[in-house]
């Protein structure tokens, strides 16, 4: 009897002391049966507060529509939402809270490329899935990295190319005056553009690197007025948009169209006012990624929904760039299936396409691409209204590498 | 390189110039007075020109009453400021001359402090612009071409100038400030009400910086970090002589000139640095700069 | 304060090495990001107060230097294949080099000019980081390999800790030697009048210069710290943002004494940390309660909370006995007289 006692005992003993040893079912942080936990970031103050308030509660409110609809597999979205700044600092110390303190599954943010960089050793490390909010992110994409997704509204490459193609094939242009900012954005968009005209036989008669921050354009603009240039592209911030246009039309050169990356004109309108003077927009083109610009229906119905989530503040026109992420962060959750791991996210971020109503090119990964979009649109903007420019604009993946 | 682009430079260059001038003479009136160098002064410039635009946007204001508003509401801002922190550092028993450093860490706090006010208001996140006192096409001078609002910036910068010359040369008010600035005791001694004339000195400079906002904005494009435009006024006033009026005015055009014929002869990149460079380089070979009195040693 | 170390000094030291050791092993990564940002902030922030809460001088180029720190150790090992622990102090000398050049003409200016100047330097340093690109990456940034410190590697947070903070804990061994050598006492003494310093007989001249260039020196030992942690840099850190915060650390903690500074970084490295539990509305008023921080410290507390601390303690009757010529003038001195 005792024998048995003792068996009993040992069986015991030993089943407990298997059960303590074998692993863990090891589940990826940051979810559940029912829940996936987001780590959401992006600029909530400071200087940059422009680029990432409006677009990150767009891609909240994605996030909260499709719980609404029942969630995503059966698991709820649950965020945990957290202020970057925009500068590489405080970027990383969010991105490493979120990472492990908070534990969350996969982290979605990111306006600024340079802050964004920072963290990306940390985000491979870790394996941890980033998927950026609306940073244009080229030095993060490029060379490609396993865990580090973005440029959803595409890169200063693509603008670069977009504005250079549109010179070369709808404007006929023989001459282009480039000005940009001398910084990693800047960098990007001349080096692209310039291959793209080289190629298409445009001669480049003025190239102007100009301060991020400058506030007196005279000598900048004279010596590209000095140039004759028959185009001018333009990858300025918004404030020397704004006075590039103006000195442009107060030089008496808006007889050359005026060509600018979108990153200068996050608000069409605002810009318009900025500028105050029609005369300066008679020949003024952007660049632009999604289709609300064009089609009154798809723009009301996402004002709309913005107005619904956020009552209490009127968005401006940069909102629409904090959907695509949203879009496409969903769309490869729903393709992962029931069985959802970090690696089978990462995954389906390769394998997913989708091209929302909003967007005017699709949006698509791959095994060695990082970067989501690679079409956008120009238009034609003359102060009061938007007209959509034929063609769509395919940056070809190797200029300006 | 032709001179008719030099020429444009060179008329561009003093237009800028004046501006950089009329928020270097705010910044000179307060080292006159009270020998600290204000790191909040282009934020006070920031702070005149957004009040304006308000004033403008939401309450419609007419344009002259929307000046004098914005003046008012800066002015006390600078004497207030004078008033209960600055006063209250100088008012230490025992730190009787090392006030110096904790009041321009205090001025370098008010900048942070009204930068960070303005972005609380949502209307501030995009950038902005100011309606030009004189708005109409450009005017051309020969092949020169300049606008109606950069001619208001250069008139009213001379009249600035001259009249705080006048005013500090000739009447006893701007004697009195200029006491306290070199001798706080001995001006006490003899009467003279220091801490008012501080509160003066600082609400008056205040009052030019708004001024200086308001010309400005249109040109510059507002945004709340519009007031990094104080390093160029302090270059324009150390080129010119910290301690001189009419220096600040000479400062400013070559400093707005030789930036100028630096981007057109160099290149752009090279107009962010030179008014650092100049500013070393003149610290280094001529502190005084070319106006201003000897440096001569502080009596206590 | 002069003498033999004091225990609670070595205690002190012996604590934080302990940390840097003890820390890795039970607590998540972003914490360990903290200290090591915070360490590396103790060590730029102790070379500003040198300058500025010690030698009574209000220079600005502090940042510059933090810059040749970072780069010229990410460059030296990129480039040259230099090891940490020749590229650090490599760096760190040459910032200190760079210091001396400076130096040499700055100590003429008067106290506002030299802040000016000193200014002037760092933004054209910033300039010249993003313009050089073919050297520095310019904006692009540049990628920093992970160091190797003696065959130990370095690169993440728990790894770079215990590295860290061992610099941190010789750079407090040699502040406090310095404290209490015959250059600290000269600083001290010119801080409080030059003219009676001289009168004594220093050279205030060749002491300032001294001062600057250790300043630098441990400028540019922070900014090799930071490449222990940290896997790319951009110009855009070596801003005036940068310098107000360090600069806020020293002030707001109590300039002149080690504990101050030590105080002023734990509390400000942390604070927007702290601010990230804050309710969303208010975020956006951070901007706003640092320059009020700013403004009130100066106002309120001259010599930082330290000093407020300090006035507490002794107020106690049973107040332990104090070095006799311990930090009671200690605030924030200009320079008072000419030249």
């Amino acid at each position: 009897m005792r024998s048995l006692k003792r068996l009993h005992h040992v069986l015991i003993g030993a089943a407990l002391l298997a059960l303590a040893v074998a692993p863990a079912r090891a589940a990826d942080p940051g979810l559940t049966d029912n829940e996936i936990t987001i780590g959401l970031f992006g600029p909530l103050s400071g200087p940059l507060i422009g680029y990432g308030l409006d677009p990150l509660n767009a891609a909240k409110m994605l996030y909260e529509e499709a719980n609404r609809q029942g969630g995503i597999q059966g698991r709820k979205i649950k965020l945990v939402v957290e202020d970057d700044k925009c500068t590489p600092n405080d970027l990383v110390a969010v991105v490493k809270k979120l990472t492990t303190v908070d534990k969350v599954f996969l982290l979605h943010g990111g306006s600024c490329t340079a802050a964004v960089a920072a963290a990306q050793d940390f985000v491979n490390r870790e394996k941890i899935p980033m998927v950026m909010l609306n940073a244009a992110g080229d030095n993060a994409v490029f060379p490609p990295t396993p865990y580090v997704f973005g440029s959803f509204q595409a890169t200063q490459r693509v603008y670069g190319s977009a504005l250079a193609s549109f010179a070369a094939q709808q404007l006929k242009a023989k001459r282009a005056a480039i000005i940009v900012h001398d910084d990693d954005y800047g960098n990007a968009n001349l080096k692209t553009a310039k291959a793209v005209l080289e190629r298409a036989g445009v001669q480049v008669v003025a190239e102007e690197r100009i301060p991020p921050n400058i506030s007196d354009i005279t000598a900048p603009m004279l010596k590209v007025r000095a140039a004759k240039p028959d185009v001018i592209l333009s990858g300025a911030y918004p404030a020397p948009a704004v006075l590039i246009a103006q000195k442009y039309a107060e030089y008496g050169m808006t007889d050359i169209p005026l060509l600018q990356a979108t990153q200068g004109i996050p608000s069409p309108s605002t810009f318009a006012k900025n500028v105050g003077n029609p005369d300066a927009l008679k020949n003024f083109y952007h660049t632009w990624s999604f289709t609300d610009i064009g089609d009154a229906a798809i723009h009301d119905k996402y004002i709309k929904l913005y107005k619904s989530y956020y009552p209490d503040r009127e968005p401006t026109a940069f909102f629409v760039t904090g959907l695509p992420s949203a879009f496409m962060v969903i769309a490869a959750l729903e393709k992962a299936g029931k069985e959802l791991t970090r690696e089978s996210f990462v995954k389906a971020l390769e394998q997913t396409r989708v091209k929302p109503d909003v967007m005017a090119g699709e949006l698509a990964f791959g095994p060695n691409r990082r970067d989501a979009l690679r079409d956008v649109i120009v238009v034609r903007f003359d102060g009061v209204k938007q007209t959509v420019m034929p063609g769509v604009y395919t940056w070809n993946g190797t200029d300006g590498m | 390189m032709s001179s008719l682009l030099l020429m444009q430079a060179v008329a561009s260059g003093i237009v800028t110039g004046c501006v950089y001038a009329l928020v270097a003479l705010s910044l000179v009136i307060i080292y006159k007075s009270t020998d600290v160098v204000n790191f909040a002064g282009g934020e006070l410039v920031m702070l005149g020109a957004y009040v304006g635009l308000l004033a403008l946007t939401f309450f419609t204001l007419p344009y002259v009453t929307m000046i004098g508003l914005s003046v008012v509401i800066v002015f006390a801002v600078g004497a207030l400021f004078e008033r209960v922190a600055l006063n209250t550092i100088t008012g230490r028993r025992y730190a009787a001359h090392a006030d110096l450093v904790p009041l321009v860490v205090a001025t370098v706090g008010l900048g942070y402090l009204l930068k960070g006010i303005v972005r609380v208001v949502p209307y501030t996140e995009e950038v902005r612009r100011l309606p030009p006192l004189i708005a109409g096409p450009p005017l051309f001078f020969g092949d020169v071409i300049l606008q109606r609002q950069d001619l208001a910036i250069v008139a009213v910068t001379i009249v600035v100038m001259l009249a705080l010359t006048l005013f500090f040369t000739f009447t006893r008010a701007g004697k009195a400030l200029r006491a306290t600035s070199q001798n706080p005791r001995a001006a006490a001694l003899i009467g003279i009400p220091v801490r008012r004339m501080r509160m003066a000195a600082w609400g008056l400079s205040s009052a030019i910086a708004a001024l200086a906002g308001i010309l400005l904005a249109p040109k510059l494009l507002m945004t709340p970090d519009m007031g990094t435009v104080v390093m160029l006024a302090f270059a324009a006033a150390i080129i010119g002589g910290f301690t001189s009026l009419p220096g600040c005015v000479i400062g400013g055009i070559v400093l707005g000139v030789v930036q100028n014929l630096v981007g057109v002869l160099l290149s752009p990149q090279a107009i962010a640095v030179t008014p650092f460079f100049v500013i070393m380089v003149v610290l280094l070979l001529r502190p005084q700069g070319l106006l201003g009195e000897a440096l001569a040693p502080k009596k206590v | 304060m002069y003498g033999p170390l004091a225990r609670r000094s070595l205690i002190l030291v012996a604590a934080i090495l302990a940390a840097g050791f003890v820390l890795p092993l039970c607590v998540p990564v972003y914490f360990l990001y903290l200290a090591n940002v915070l360490m590396m902030y103790a060590v730029l922030a102790i070379g500003l107060d040198l300058l500025l809460g010690w030698s009574g001088q209000f220079a600005f180029a502090h940042i510059a230097f933090f810059g040749i720190g970072i780069y010229g150790t990410a460059l030296f090992d990129l480039r040259l294949g230099l090891p940490f622990v020749i590229g650090m102090p490599l760096a760190a000398a040459l910032a200190g080099l760079i210091g001396w050049i400076i130096a040499i003409p700055s100590t003429r200016l008067r106290t506002v000019y030299l802040a000016l100047a000193t200014y002037a330097f760092a933004e054209c340093a910033q300039w010249a980081f993003r313009t050089f690109d073919r050297i520095t990456g310019g904006p692009d940034g540049l990628r920093i390999r992970p160091a190797n410190v003696l065959g130990y590697a370095t690169g993440t947070d728990p790894a770079a800790l215990p590295v860290v903070a061992a610099i941190l804990c010789l750079m407090l061994l040699a502040t406090l030697y310095l404290m209490r050598s015959r250059l600290g006492r000269h600083f001290a003494a010119i801080r409080d009048s030059e003219h009676v310093a001289a009168a004594c007989g220093i050279a205030v001249k060749r002491t300032k210069i001294a001062g600057f260039v250790l300043s630098a020196i441990y400028a540019g030992v922070a900014g090799g710290m930071y490449t222990l942690y940290e896997s790319f840099v951009n110009p855009d850190v070596l801003g005036v943002a940068q310098l107000v915060l360090v600069l806020t650390m020293v002030v707001v903690g109590g300039p002149g004494s080690i504990l101050g500074v030590l105080l002023g970084v734990v509390l400000i490295g942390l604070l927007p940390e702290v601010l990230r539990a804050a309710p969303r509305g208010l975020l956006v008023w951070q901007e706003f309660f640092y320059g009020a921080i700013l403004v009130l410290a100066v106002m309120f507390m001259p010599r930082g909370l330290w000093g407020v601390i300090e006035e507490r303690l002794r107020a106690r009757p049973t107040a332990s006995r104090r070095a006799p010529s311990s930090t009671s003038s200690a605030s924030l001195r200009s320079e008072a007289t000419q030249p």
